[in-house]
């Protein structure tokens, strides 16, 4: 079956259906559609059996259980299928995780699909990098040469001379076995962009990193995220679930985002000044005595210490560093106090921000702590139990191998199995402690996303080999040296996910192709057993996917037939009290307000507050997304109608001071680089913010709608990065802006 | 005999575009145009800490009094006495754009290849009715602000949602009452933004006097037609979308 591009094509075919319609055949189906909107939710019950059943048409729909991809979350879908061709994504209602829905971006994953800037074969790099010349290679050719270098590479300068970055995919899993096997230590992946100092500063306070029980809150904060946009599931319905329910929203973002405009309460707090609002807020209740006692008793460890050190941080102080005045930050305290333990501090997930995010994220976590409301409902959770099992392989000793990561010992939070990007990328350009000369790259674009892109640019130069596999030509694709083209997630089996959702569900999820791949795609768990097989390690891929999830799934069998009925399996584990009768995973085996291993590593043992830089005449840039782009997958032409380019927020007070209008084009220049996009004036940015969204100004010029479209966030970025997890720090570049001329 | 209609709840809109979305897959709407919108209100920042906005999802009213009805000619927009639905018979339309212009609503464009009016139809002709389907913005919808169902059934959705909570109803401005089939539960925002309907003149006697059979006769006949194609080959078409809210975005 040779599928059609054209978006046209499938036009005709829905114009067809539109017109045999039978009036009866609509009478009846109206009458189901009667009936089950009855007193339940319409959405539960009826739409499954539906799908299930499909209609005959002309052309009939079939359709078929799968799990979104356009982000992390992983939303349960139900594809329709029609003529070989998939025609419309809708919620799987049986979704808990997602509570049935689909966002823009899901149902926009038609487009994604039939890109017709997709990758459609191998291609090999004949100029220079970045020129765009390429010439086209068999899988045979493209693998024998990965092959090749990789072995190159491993003799010349060890096996961790190839450095592995996994995507954000189901997967990604296989890439990973297949880095370990190969003897690479050197693993990294997106979320050293991400998420890292939130998890850092979770696991050294509670042990484990937290789940939001959004739903059963009834007062929440948001700092340092924006939920409605930045979708999260189920967090992001939930919030409007619970403001229905009572629940106060309270956000401190110095952008009024949409997550700003539908809260209760919004400051345009002054960037990087989270931590002093929540000590001030900690001092309160601490001070007042509005924790629980018993619950502080028994679980919270250095309370006096904590105690004694934010008395120095009074809301007074608090209010002339963050801007928020203090009988609000004495109001708000009180207040979420009186809500406890179904009150939170919103963990958030992106906490790439500042130098200090770790210990900016702990000072939110530790105001939970004081909250009691871990473990408990509308508070913080731990993960449940899903009982996916990672399948158990041998990873050889290579002698030759240097004794860990490059990046070891750079900081003293590094997740190890994350490693950091910002801090391997400079070891790499000094070729200290050793060198690395060869970088997988799978679904992930860190041309685009990681911060101070002429640094990429100047690794690669260190670089002999660059494989990238995806499924267009990405600005990190358009650099490399060989590309290999990836299916879309419609167009695949993939192995099984477990998924949390806090209170919602902890689940499992497959995807099984919808539609079979187009071109010459290849997905990764191929790729990884054709070269296992060159490299000499074929052992290691025996297996084929069915035997992968039957692994996978050892002790949950009944999972199988779930997600073959319903599209998910969900494990009815246990929620709340997880660690009632067990110790935390903490050195002081209770909440650790105050970290011995910090202060045994010499690092702050409690947050202390360092101000934030400030230089006259500059802003401080921050980044975001909206709800229709995930990060730098913004080739959508769907998506892109919602937005075509990025603009630079900046509140009007500032720009009438330099003189600037709405909608010119500026320049904002840091010690990175220089970019020029127009400018939107807005009252809703705090005056010394201004603000760019991700995704736009790609290089490469075969992502044909934000090619040179709006600027990069990467290009102006300074690489800073979080003195505790070596998480990327992208909040805390300066720049300055003026009016582009000629 | 059903009625069907949407009772929305923009209170826990969060404008995140899905249903956009998904209508435009669902319903092959061409670039450039959409059936649905979300509109918005636009912040009062002189208010601090309480500014907010509100968001508010629409499409086409299908309403009981449909003006686009009465301006159409030929017959081709038509109400369906079996469902409410105000529906476009592509085969009898003439092209010229009197629908879309007394539409108060904005909720009709025209297609830029099909020459013809385009506009919600509950998903009705996408065929996700009869399969037992909701509408697709209906069903997509994460926080279920657009709520779809049958008024003539006291049981359904809708109907149980307008006894329990008091809703209004975005109006025409200039007097006429278009009856529209969607409910908003109130304190929704903004409910001013709906136009003037605005009949040709010509027409304007003739459509609400003249019964169906004879517009379309009327419609049909060599004058009507010659006069209506020259007006559709020389009128410009609209620029762009129709909605401020659904333009592509620069932000």
């Amino acid at each position: 079956m040779k599928p059609a591009t054209d978006s046209s094509t499938r036009e005709h075919g829905m114009k067809t259906e539109a017109k045999t319609l039978s009036r009866r055949g609509f009478l009846q189906a109206s009458a189901a559609v009667a009936a089950t909107a009855a007193g339940v939710p319409a959405l539960k019950g009826y739409v499954s059996s539906a799908h299930a059943a499909g209609v005959a048409q002309q052309a009939p729909i079939t359709s078929h259980y799968t799990v979104c991809d356009m982000c992390f979350n992983r939303c349960g879908m139900i594809a329709q299928v029609q003529n070989g061709r998939v025609v419309k994504l809708d919620p799987n209602p049986k979704f808990l995780k997602s509570r049935g829905m689909l966002c823009a971006r899901g149902n926009a994953a038609v487009e994604h699909l039939y890109d017709p800037d997709r990758l459609k074969t191998p291609l090999l790099r004949k100029g220079a990098r970045g020129e765009g010349k390429w010439q086209q290679l068999t899988w045979e050719q493209a693998l024998d040469h990965t092959a090749e270098q990789f072995t190159r590479i491993a003799e010349k300068y060890t096996r961790c001379g190839v450095m592995f970055s996994p995507g954000s995919d189901m997967q990604s899993q296989f890439l990973n076995r297949f880095a370990e096997v190969f003897g690479s230590y050197n693993i990294t992946s997106h979320e050293t962009l991400c998420l890292l100092s939130k998890n850092r500063a979770y696991l050294d306070t509670f042990g484990e990193t937290p789940y939001a029980d959004v739903l059963y809150s009834k007062y929440i904060i948001i700092a340092g995220a924006n939920p409605l946009e930045a979708i999260i599931t189920p967090d992001t319905i939930d919030l409007m679930e619970a403001r229905k329910n009572g629940c106060k929203i309270v956000v401190l973002d110095p952008r009024y985002t949409k997550t700003a405009a539908l809260a209760d309460e919004w400051f345009a707090i002054r960037p990087g000044t989270d931590m002093a609002f929540f000590l001030a807020l900690t001092s309160v209740i601490t001070e007042e005595r509005l924790y629980d006692p018993d619950f502080a008793e028994k679980m919270l460890f250095g309370l006096d210490e904590y105690a004694a050190h934010v008395r120095q941080y009074t809301p007074e102080w608090a209010a002339g560093e963050c801007g928020i005045p203090a009988q609000d930050i004495r109001r708000i305290a009180r207040e979420i106090a009186a809500a406890a333990p179904a009150s939170m501090i919103y963990p958030g997930r992106r906490s790439s921000d500042y130098e200090d995010s770790t210990q900016i994220r702990r000072s939110m976590a530790i105001a939970n702590a004081l909250l009691s409301n871990w473990d408990r409902p509308g508070g913080v959770l731990a993960a449940r139990e899903v009982g996916v099992r990672a399948p158990y392989f041998d990873v050889p000793w290579y002698d030759d191998n240097p004794a860990d990561r490059i990046d070891h010992g750079m900081a003293p939070g590094l997740i190890h199995h994350e490693g950091s990007f910002k801090l391997m990328r400079d070891a790499i350009i000094k070729g200290e402690p050793y060198p690395i000369r060869g970088w997988f790259t799978f679904k992930t674009n860190f041309m685009q996303t990681a911060a101070n892109r002429n640094k990429t640019l100047e690794m690669l130069n260190h670089l002999d080999f660059v494989v990238n596999a995806d499924i267009v030509m990405s600005d990190t694709a358009w650099y490399s040296d060989l590309v290999l083209p990836s299916p879309s997630f419609l167009e695949r089996n993939d192995p099984v996910s477990a998924l949390q959702g806090s209170s919602a569900c902890a689940c499992a999820v497959w995807r099984d192709a919808v539609v079979p791949a187009m071109y010459e795609c290849r997905d990764m768990l191929w790729i990884c057993t054709e070269l296992s097989k060159r490299l000499g390690f074929p052992e290691s891929f025996d297996f084929t996917l069915d035997e992968y999830r039957k692994s996978q799934l050892e002790s949950i069998p009944e999972a199988f037939e779930a997600i073959k009925a319903d599209g998910v399996y969900y494990n009815p584990s246990k929620v709340y009290g997880i660690y009632f009768d067990s110790p935390l995973k903490t050195q002081a085996q209770k909440i650790e307000l105050f970290n011995q291993r910090y202060a045994h590593e010499g690092l702050d043992p409690m947050p202390v507050y360092k101000a934030p830089r400030r230089k006259e005449g500059a802003f401080r840039l921050v980044v975001g997304r909206t709800a229709f782009f995930t990060h730098s997958n913004t080739n959508n032409a769907l998506l892109i109608e919602f937005k075509d380019e990025n603009t630079l927020w900046m509140h009007p007070r500032p720009a009438a001071k330099l003189g600037l209008k709405d909608g010119e084009m500026v320049e904002v220049e840091s010690s990175a680089g220089k970019v020029a996009l127009a400018l939107r004036l807005f009252e809703g940015m705090e005056e010394e913010t201004v603000y760019m969204a991700t995704g736009f100004g790609a290089l490469s010029p075969e992502l044909r709608l934000v090619h040179n479209r709006g600027a990069s966030i990467a290009e102006v970025l300074e690489d800073h990065s979080d003195f505790i997890s070596g998480n990327m720090a992208m909040h805390e570049t300066l720049v300055t802006v003026t009016r582009r001329v000629g | 005999m059903k009625k069907y209609a949407m009772v929305i709840d923009s209170s826990v809109c969060i404008d995140c575009k899905a249903c956009m979305a998904s209508c435009k897959v669902q319903n092959n709407v061409p670039r450039g145009y959409w059936r649905n919108w979300i509109k918005h209100t636009i912040p009062d920042f002189s208010k601090g800490p309480l500014t907010r906005t509100h968001f508010q999802p629409g499409g086409c009213m299908q309403c009981d009094n449909p003006t686009c009805v009465q301006a159409c000619p030929s017959g081709a927009t038509y109400k369906d006495p079996q469902n409410g639905i105000v529906h476009v018979n592509e085969a009898l339309c003439i092209g010229c754009g009197n629908c879309i212009k007394a539409c108060p609503y904005d909720a009709r464009f025209r297609h830029p290849d099909k020459r013809v009016p385009d506009k919600c139809d509950f998903c009705f002709s996408s065929g996700r009715l009869e399969r037992g389907l909701l509408p697709a913005c209906v069903d997509t919808c994460p926080t279920k602000a657009r709520v779809f169902g049958d008024l003539s059934d006291p049981d359904s959705d809708v109907s149980r949602l307008l006894r329990d909570k008091p809703a209004v109803r975005v109006l025409a401005k200039g007097g006429i009452d278009t009856k529209p089939n969607m409910y908003y539960v109130a304190a929704t925002a903004p409910t001013d933004w709906a136009g003037e309907v605005e009949f040709p003149g010509a027409f304007t006697v003739m459509a609400t006097l003249v019964n169906p059979v004879v517009k379309v006769a009327v419609g049909l006949s060599a004058l009507g037609v010659a006069v209506m194609w020259a007006k559709q080959i020389f009128s410009p078409d609209k620029e762009e979308s129709e909605h401020e809210s659904s333009a592509p975005g620069k932000d």
